[in-house]
């Protein structure tokens, strides 16, 4: 399903427009693009796109309007464009449902990694919407709190299943840090992060093969954390 | 001069005075008792002693003595004195000259110092409002030295500043001398090392001289508080003691000052490029990043094998375009460098007003695209003026209008030749600009409120083109029009054919 992906670009700068249309043209992707906000969520109703690039600075409504409107209604996978190098843009995106993100300058090859990541997480909930998750040696089951590194079960304490589970749940996303805080922790932690860094050390220990290098569980610095089902971080 | 003249007239009342006296006791009145007669000499001896100096007195005493004792002593008629009583008669006279002139003179140099000192009084006043009124730091010193020789008619006045092993002199006045710079080290040195109020002359001691060319020159040090940071030399008219103790008082204050204002302009200019930096950042934060994202996208696209032929050339034109908006982002930093370092040069040529358009309309060819350019030139004569700067102006008048008005409306622009020059106004049929964002629009990365999101821009265009016109001497200014849209005009300094001939510049 990958080939035939329907993708909208929503970007104001017709040079962006004119460059990254035809790349994922030739990557056989069908291309629709908008140059507003308003046009972007009307395509977003009329030809129900497998997967949004946003660029944040729109010239009517604020990317991050977008982001938030697309999610009340639909689980679209969203990409966005950040050409600010405020940090705070793009968290703020990510907090309202992107699923990742890019920053200007980039590079061809970063943004189709990005697709692909988070075209691949759309997939996989369309096929599996079972209590159990599998990515590489790992297996998570949900219902019964169990997690298995090929043959062998690991014990993790409850928070560093719930921190696991959230995680794989929305594997291929990039969760913010207040997101997790909030989702393991409850409101009022968002602001001790020190608690996210010394739990994700532990679960690298517990189910990472090499944890100095983890495969499932990547940083996104200064940012959050992301799952990753696939073998390269893109 | 004056002062002899009013004496000798004095001199001759009193004279006057005395026979008038004589004429009428001996001829109308024959008053003949020599009591009567001595009280009314005495009367006009007091009067000229009171009034002049005590020479003028003295001559009048001796002429009313003469006349008591020709006209009326006996023997009448003769100049001898027989009663010994006369003698007493005419020391009586003299002793009133005298005592009487010596106070009147008292009195006369006491009202001229009182004056005089009124008079430097006044000039300290008129001199440290000079002080007050200077603003160019840099020049101030000089100002100052000039300022002093004017107000106080002093011949020679120097400003000796210390600077490492050597003097910066500033002087005035309309002798100039070689001040010796031993002398100037010596005097600065005692300043520094003692600080000693003079209770008699009510200044602070350390005052020096110095004698130059057979010329003696005052040494006064400057002292800020009570470090000495200078030293004041005159020469020529004499002056109180006081009065230059107070005018290096005026002087030290005033060398303070220009540095303090130098220091907080300075203070001043970084603040200002720190804004300035953080203000370019910012800008070129989006107006770098997103034709940097195209450029990439487009030559990796242009190298992969998969576009066709046409989609090859459209990838290229994107790159080459998006080359040129970097090109204009970087003149543009160019040129705002430029304008804020005043390295702006103008240099006038004849050049057609159409010329110049044509000029500005290749420099955003770009940007225009999506607009009808609708041209009115009249009349289209040979004008002199800097042809480049004015375009470079217009360019950014045109890309603005492009850029905050809709695509397919038309832009008018309009030359004329006004009495100032050249004018060119460029109007388009936008949404005009917000009343508040009015005030701001020439400042440098201004953007509107409203128009921020929706044009992309860095907010240098119109700085830039205020900046240029200003190095033309030239005037821009921006108006909303009745019936919609904004109009910006721009007015060059400029000489046409007939104005030339006519010998009057249009400037």
């Amino acid at each position: 399903m990958t080939r035939d992906a329907r993708i909208l670009l929503v970007d104001d700068e017709t040079s962006i427009q004119r460059a990254i249309a035809p790349l994922l043209r030739s990557r056989g992707y069908q291309v629709d693009v908008a140059s507003t906000g308003a046009e972007a969520l009307k395509m977003v109703a009329d030809r129900s796109p497998d997967l949004m690039v946003l660029d944040l600075g729109l010239p009517d409504l604020e990317g991050t309007e977008v982001c938030r409107r697309v999610r009340a209604t639909s689980n679209l996978p969203i990409v966005v464009l950040s050409a600010r190098g405020a940090e705070a843009d793009k968290v703020n995106a990510l907090d309202l449902g992107a699923d990742d993100y890019v920053t200007k300058p980039f590079g061809p090859e970063e943004l189709l990694a990005r697709i692909r990541v988070a075209l691949r997480r759309v997939q996989s909930e369309q096929e599996a919407k079972t209590g159990m998750f599998r990515a590489g040696d790992l297996a998570i089951d949900y219902d019964r709190h169990r997690v298995q590194v090929g043959d062998t079960e690991i014990r993790l304490t409850p928070k560093e299943f719930d921190l696991l589970s959230l995680l794989a749940r929305n594997h291929d996303r990039v969760l913010t840090h207040r997101t997790i805080l909030k989702a393991v922790w409850g409101p009022n932690a968002v602001e001790q992060p020190e608690h996210l860094w010394t739990l994700v050390a532990q679960l690298r220990r517990r189910i990472e093969p090499d944890p100095a290098n983890p495969r499932y569980l990547l940083s996104e610095p200064w940012v959050g954390y992301r799952f990753s089902t696939g073998q390269s971080n893109g | 001069v004056s002062r002899n003249a009013s004496d000798g007239l004095r001199l001759v009342a009193g004279l006057a005075a005395v026979a008038l006296i004589t004429l009428t006791y001996t001829k109308w009145l024959h008053v003949s008792n020599p009591a009567i007669v001595s009280a009314t000499y005495l009367m006009v001896v007091l009067v000229v002693a009171a009034t002049s100096r005590l020479s003028v007195a003295v001559v009048t005493s001796f002429a009313a003595v003469l006349s008591f004792n020709f006209f009326f002593l006996p023997p009448v008629g003769t100049f001898t004195i027989a009663d010994p009583q006369n003698w007493v008669v005419l020391i009586a006279f003299l002793a009133v000259s005298l005592v009487a002139s010596n106070l009147s003179a008292v009195a006369r140099t006491r009202t001229q110092e009182a004056v005089g000192r009124r008079d430097e009084l006044a000039r300290l006043f008129d001199l440290s409002r000079d002080v007050l009124m200077m603003t160019q730091s840099r020049e101030a010193i000089s100002i100052l030295a000039r300022s002093i020789a004017r107000r106080f008619d002093i011949e020679f006045v120097a400003i000796a500043l210390p600077r490492e092993s050597d003097w910066d002199i500033s002087e005035a006045g309309p002798r100039s001398m070689v001040l010796d710079k031993t002398q100037l080290d010596a005097a600065f040195v005692s300043a520094q090392a003692s600080l000693e109020f003079d209770a008699y002359a009510r200044t602070y001691a350390g005052h020096r001289t110095m004698t130059v060319d057979g010329e003696t020159i005052r040494l006064v040090p400057l002292r800020a508080g009570t470090k000495p940071i200078g030293l004041l030399a005159a020469a020529g008219r004499p002056i109180e003691p006081g009065t230059l103790d107070a005018l290096a008082g005026v002087v030290a204050i005033a060398i303070e000052r220009a540095r303090f204002l130098e220091e907080r302009k300075s203070a001043e200019l970084t603040r200002q490029s720190e804004e300035l930096k953080t203000a370019l950042l910012a800008s070129l934060g989006h107006d770098l990043r997103t034709p940097l994202t195209a450029i990439r996208v487009a030559a990796s696209n242009v190298k992969a094998s998969w576009l066709s032929p046409e989609a090859r050339g459209e990838q290229s034109d994107l790159i080459l375009a998006e080359v040129e908006r970097l090109t204009r982002l970087f003149q543009n930093i160019l040129d705002m460098a430029r304008i804020d370092a005043g390295a702006v040069a103008t240099e006038s040529r004849w050049a057609h007003p159409s010329e110049i358009i044509a000029a500005a309309r290749d420099q955003v060819e770009h940007t225009l695209r999506n607009h009808h350019i609708d041209v009115s030139i009249d009349p289209d004569v040979p004008v002199r003026l800097d042809p480049r700067l004015t375009a470079a102006a217009l360019a950014h008048l045109l890309e603005n209008a492009a850029k905050y008005s809709p695509a397919d409306t038309t832009i008018t622009v309009v030359a004329r030749i006004v009495d100032e020059g050249l004018s060119i106004s460029v109007r388009d049929r936008g949404p005009g600009i917000a009343h508040a964002d009015l005030p701001h629009l020439f400042e440098r990365f201004f953007r509107g409120a409203e128009t921020k999101a929706r044009v992309s821009g860095t907010g240098m265009g119109l700085a830039i083109a205020r900046g240029l016109l200003a190095a033309e001497h030239g005037r821009i200014w921006a108006e909303n029009c009745p019936d919609g849209g904004a109009q910006f005009t721009v007015v060059a300094p400029a000489m046409t054919r007939e104005t030339e001939a006519a010998g009057s510049p249009a400037v």
